[in-house]
């Protein structure tokens, strides 16, 4: 698929540059910490890469939160950054509008079913339990795709199927890039004995 | 967010409806989504998921101060709408859809009789034998939304053919992220682990880039064959000339060279595309690599570069340690 190399290779671009400046920052770290960084730095040039999603919105702003990351954000951002901090802004306020109106409708429909539900689960158990399970996996789902807690149910799935496709990109570059530093470490140490 | 109502205004009905909605006063749903029309909104995303004739439009419910009125009027109207012939009946996405959130909502023909639907609208024809509540209709056209993006997401997820309830898929689905988020993290370990410098090889990467961007395997065995013939080209001038360029295209070189070199134990796709990049002419390598130096680092150009042989030798190894 020539989007998802195109996207690959934005990727790369971007977290690579993002590493460079992780990496003037500090001089030393330990594993975890390196770890750490190399994974927010994936993620971040990850969301960068793929910029018009909501999900990849939302991990960008999340990460924003931290001051420690705003430089790298920012730095990975540059091309449109100029348009980006409208949007998320403009979007951030518009989910938490609403989250807040979902919770009242529930509220209120929560109210209502359970006048409903008196009756039909003695009939219907089978499609009521389903039910129950589809709202437990919604739910967990939500948790799962960044952003997903201000989204109904038509666009968590796109969202969730969008956010498999470009974790799949992920994967597939960190894991060429870890082999291929392995072999070239490999290749060095053989040289030397 | 636009408002329904500047919309509606704007809006004829269908020639064809005129006989319905004659009786309803346009007045009176001027500011309603009483015909069961539901208005697009300015930011679309357009997905057309391979059936042809689906049209994705998100839209957008009407501001909250309009619920109220609008639901109301809806219904009545929908009672009329019942009594229309041929069991025709047009949907509001409202009922579906009270949140405020915006959906992607598809146009489907499904009737005996097609009309020609304006693309900005959802028609949704009641099926035979099927209730023409407008309820049940919007319900109706969120399942198969939801029913398409689970097919997609089947394709995507692999070992998902045989499940069919939508529970199980979002089990499915579910388990598939966190695998993906686990391999994610696990790789970030592994390449702290590898790289005690987070000073990755830039060139090195960009290498893989490339990579990637070829389409097509080589198969394993030309690889070796390939290898073996290109350790002989450890020529001293790639040496030399190696010295008096930036380092960081040297170890693109070198990762290059060391790709070849590596066992074909490595894992495929990263063997092959690299036996690949190295039997073409390097027609697509050099654009591609001269693209992204131009871009990122606009420094030495690889043109002197181009024309020697990517090998599988050590040359590289032997560059680090001198300098």
């Amino acid at each position: 698929m020539h989007t998802s190399s195109k996207l690959k290779s934005e990727f790369i671009k971007k977290w690579v540059k993002g590493l460079q400046i992780c990496c003037s920052s500090k001089k030393n770290m330990d594993f975890l910490e390196r770890k750490k960084k190399i994974k927010l730095c994936a993620d971040i040039a990850l969301a960068c890469a793929k910029n018009s999603t909501s999900w990849s919105i939302a991990l960008i702003s999340e990460a924003k939160k931290h001051d420690e990351n705003k430089t790298l954000v920012d730095n990975l951002l540059r091309p449109e950054s100029q348009i980006k901090p409208q949007k998320t802004n403009h979007q951030m306020c518009a989910s938490h509008k609403r989250v807040r109106s979902k919770k009242i409708l529930k509220k209120s429909h929560h109210v209502c079913q359970r006048m409903k539900k008196m009756g039909p689960p003695k009939s219907n158990i089978a499609t009521y339990i389903a039910k129950r399970l589809v709202k437990k996996r919604t739910q967990v789902l939500k948790r799962l795709v960044p952003g997903g807690e201000s989204m109904d149910e038509f666009s968590l799935i796109e969202e969730a199927l969008d956010y498999i496709l470009s974790l799949k990109v992920q994967v597939d570059v960190m894991r060429t890039l870890a082999n291929a530093t392995e072999v070239l470490n490999q290749s060095d140490s053989s040289i030397f004995d | 967010m636009f408002t329904t109502h500047s919309r509606l205004d704007a809006v004829k009905p269908d020639p064809g409806m005129d006989a319905y909605w004659a009786g309803l006063d346009g007045g009176a749903f001027g500011d309603q989504l009483g015909y069961g029309y539901i208005n697009p909104n300015t930011n679309q995303r357009l997905l057309t998921l391979g059936n042809s004739t689906s049209v994705s439009v998100s839209v957008s419910v009407s501001p909250k101060k309009r619920k109220g009125q609008s639901l109301q009027v809806v219904s009545d109207k929908e009672k009329k709408i019942k009594g229309c012939s041929e069991g025709e009946s047009r949907t509001t996405n409202q009922n579906s859809n009270s949140k405020e959130a915006s959906t992607n909502t598809s146009s489907k023909e499904k009737s005996k009789v097609s009309e020609v639907q304006k693309p900005d609208y959802i028609h949704v024809r009641a099926r035979r034998g099927q209730a023409t509540d407008s309820h049940s209709l919007a319900e109706r056209v969120r399942r198969e939304k939801i029913s398409e993006r689970m097919k997609y997401l089947q394709d995507l997820v692999p070992g998902c053919n045989k499940i069919t309830g939508k529970a199980g898929m979002l089990d499915e689905i579910i388990n598939y992220v966190q695998s993906l988020q686990k391999q994610v993290e696990f790789l970030s370990m592994k390449l702290a682990t590898v790289n005690p410098g987070l000073d990755f090889n830039v060139d090195n990467v960009f290498t893989k880039e490339i990579f990637q961007t070829s389409t097509s395997e080589f198969p394993a065995l030309g690889c070796s064959s390939v290898d073996s013939a290109y350790y002989q080209l450890n020529s001293t001038d790639q040496v030399v000339s190696y010295c008096g360029l930036d380092m960081g295209i040297n170890s693109a070189e070198m990762g290059l060279r060391r790709g070849i070199s590596a066992p074909i134990s490595v894992p495929e796709t990263f063997m092959d595309s690299s036996c690949f990049n190295q039997i073409q002419p390097t027609a697509n390598w050099d654009a591609d690599l001269q693209n992204l130096y131009k871009m990122e680092f606009e420094q030495v150009t690889l043109i002197p570069f181009q024309s020697h042989q990517f090998t599988g030798s050590n040359e590289g190894s032997n560059m680090k340690t001198e300098t």
